[in-house]
């Protein structure tokens, strides 16, 4: 009864402020659609495709989502993650924890475009138009009754779709499928830590929080209001590794090796003093804008390059 | 037969100051003159003497940590760190960490502690040290101590060395890693529904 009640109101809600939403309305708008999403209650399977390069990543997983956390299962593994907290139960069960009072910055170059009613998987729906500018970045279909994104597609600034997330054998309600409790694992936590030199804003990201990364790197946490990266900054002499066959993510700057999820990007690449990693959910144009700001690749010459991959 | 008169307050303070360890010379005097000569003196301290027994001996009561209203969680931050909280009780510390700088820094300051113990190198005892039961026990002590002391120096050297070696930093560090970071400072909330 509770539930059904609870339904009602966020159902009322979302189609209160999206139904009568003219297409100026106000960057807020976006945050709380967002907001009311990351809320939601469900369980579904999740079917994740993303083009990087003109490859196409695939992901298919089973989530649980509630209250701003999230349990991911695919095959045997699983991970949470939630309210500043990630766990991943394996070989080696870990969690880290990270502490911040930040303050995330509003979705301003976003703005709600156009907003219908749709059916999707038999459920009242509204289809969200999201755009940047003129151009339209997202297109969402919001359950009415829990405020879950059924289906997003994310789009390029050419207006080619990018990625799109779907959710099948939608289910409002939660199973409790987290195995073990947080008591059993193992967290490091993280603290907030006073930057050392990062930009306040890069290509209309802005700068949430830093904190303190593994082997003396710095991470600093960007957010534009709809897509997120992080910054990991650390010396030269430290290997990034698991950056597998990479792909080469060519700009005007210079190459830079990426590997490509399903439900994000990891972009690797150093100067003369520094290690660069970028990881986030941001499509390729932004990837792009925002490499533009930072330092520029130095691949060295061939003598240099073949002598860094034989002793590092 | 000897009357027991009642002592004066004054004397009653003196006794439980004494019995706390915090009388200075002069007073100490006073009191073991009452003592020695008064039998309202020696009775008053039987009786402080039992009421403290007794207070000692009461259950201690373990506060819960939500029900503290200033406190600072020493105890907790250990237990924290060792994964050993329970789930309601996780919520509570990193609530109190966000707001609270002293046990944010006696945090960090205790994980710095079990990261540089964890850096340090293990000591396995050289083979020709291996104690065997035919020896002499004058031998066996010699070698303890040789042992006690190259483990000392060991210890000394590897601190001394600390700054001048890599081994405490990782070399190098994973994409899943790298991966994991990003995706937990992602889920903290950014905007509250409803807030002004």
């Amino acid at each position: 009864m509770i539930l059904a009640k609870r339904s009602a109101i966020v159902g009322t809600s979302i189609a209160v402020a999206l139904t009568f939403l003219a297409p100026s309305a106000l960057a807020s708008d976006v945050d709380y659609v967002l907001e009311t999403a990351r809320n939601a209650t469900f369980n579904a399977s999740r079917l994740t495709i993303s083009i990087w390069g003109g490859q196409t990543q695939v992901s298919d997983q089973w989530v649980e989502h509630w209250d701003g956390g999230e349990l991911v299962r695919t095959n045997s593994a699983w991970s949470v993650y939630g309210n500043g907290r990630a766990m991943t139960m394996g070989d080696a069960p870990r969690g880290i924890a990270f502490l911040t009072n930040r303050s995330a910055p509003v979705s301003e170059r976003y703005s709600v475009g156009d907003v219908r009613d749709v059916t999707h998987l038999k459920r009242a729906c509204v289809r969200v138009e999201i755009n940047e500018g003129d151009a339209r970045r997202a297109t969402l279909i919001i359950d009415k009754k829990t405020g879950a994104i059924l289906h997003s597609e994310i789009y390029t600034d050419s207006g080619r779709i990018f990625r799109t997330i779907s959710l099948d054998k939608f289910k409002p309600y939660r199973v409790y499928a987290q195995p073990t409790t947080e008591a059993a694992v193992p967290f490091e936590v993280v603290m907030h830590a006073d930057s050392y030199g990062l930009p306040e804003e890069i290509a209309g990201y802005s700068l949430v929080d830093v904190f303190p990364g593994p082997g003396s790197s710095e991470q600093g946490f960007y957010s534009d209001g709809l897509f997120t990266f992080s910054l990991f900054t650390m010396s030269r002499k430290t290997q990034v590794t698991g950056l597998d066959d990479p792909m080469a993510f060519v700009t005007d700057d210079g190459v830079y090796d990426m590997v490509p999820t399903a439900q994000d990007v990891r972009i690797h690449w150093s100067d003369t003093e520094s290690n660069f990693v970028l990881v986030g959910d941001l499509p390729p144009d932004h990837a792009q804008a925002v490499l533009s700001e930072l330092p520029p690749p130095d691949n060295g010459t061939m003598f240099q390059r073949w002598w860094q991959r034989l002793f590092g | 037969m000897a009357s027991v008169n009642p002592v004066s307050e004054q004397l009653s303070i003196l006794l439980s100051c004494y019995l706390d360890g915090a009388l200075v010379d002069g007073e100490i005097d006073v009191v073991v003159a009452a003592l020695e000569s008064d039998l309202g003196a020696v009775a008053e301290f039987r009786r402080l003497k039992e009421s403290r027994r007794a207070i000692r001996l009461l259950p201690v009561l373990d506060v819960p940590l939500h029900l503290q209203p200033d406190g600072h969680l020493s105890e907790e931050l250990s237990a924290f760190l060792d994964g050993q909280l329970s789930t309601t009780e996780i919520p509570i510390v990193t609530d109190h960490l966000v707001t609270c700088d002293d046990c944010r820094y006696e945090l960090a300051e205790l994980d710095r502690s079990r990261t540089a113990i964890r850096a340090l190198p293990g000591l396995e005892p050289p083979v020709f040290l291996s104690v065997e039961p035919e020896k002499s026990k004058k031998r066996k002590a010699l070698r303890a101590a040789v042992f006690i002391a190259s483990g000392a120096a060991a210890v000394t050297l590897a601190f001394a060395l600390a700054p001048f070696s890599s081994t405490t930093e990782p070399a190098s560090v994973t994409i899943t890693d790298l991966d994991a970071r990003h995706a937990a400072v992602a889920s903290v909330p950014a905007v509250q529904v409803g807030s002004p």
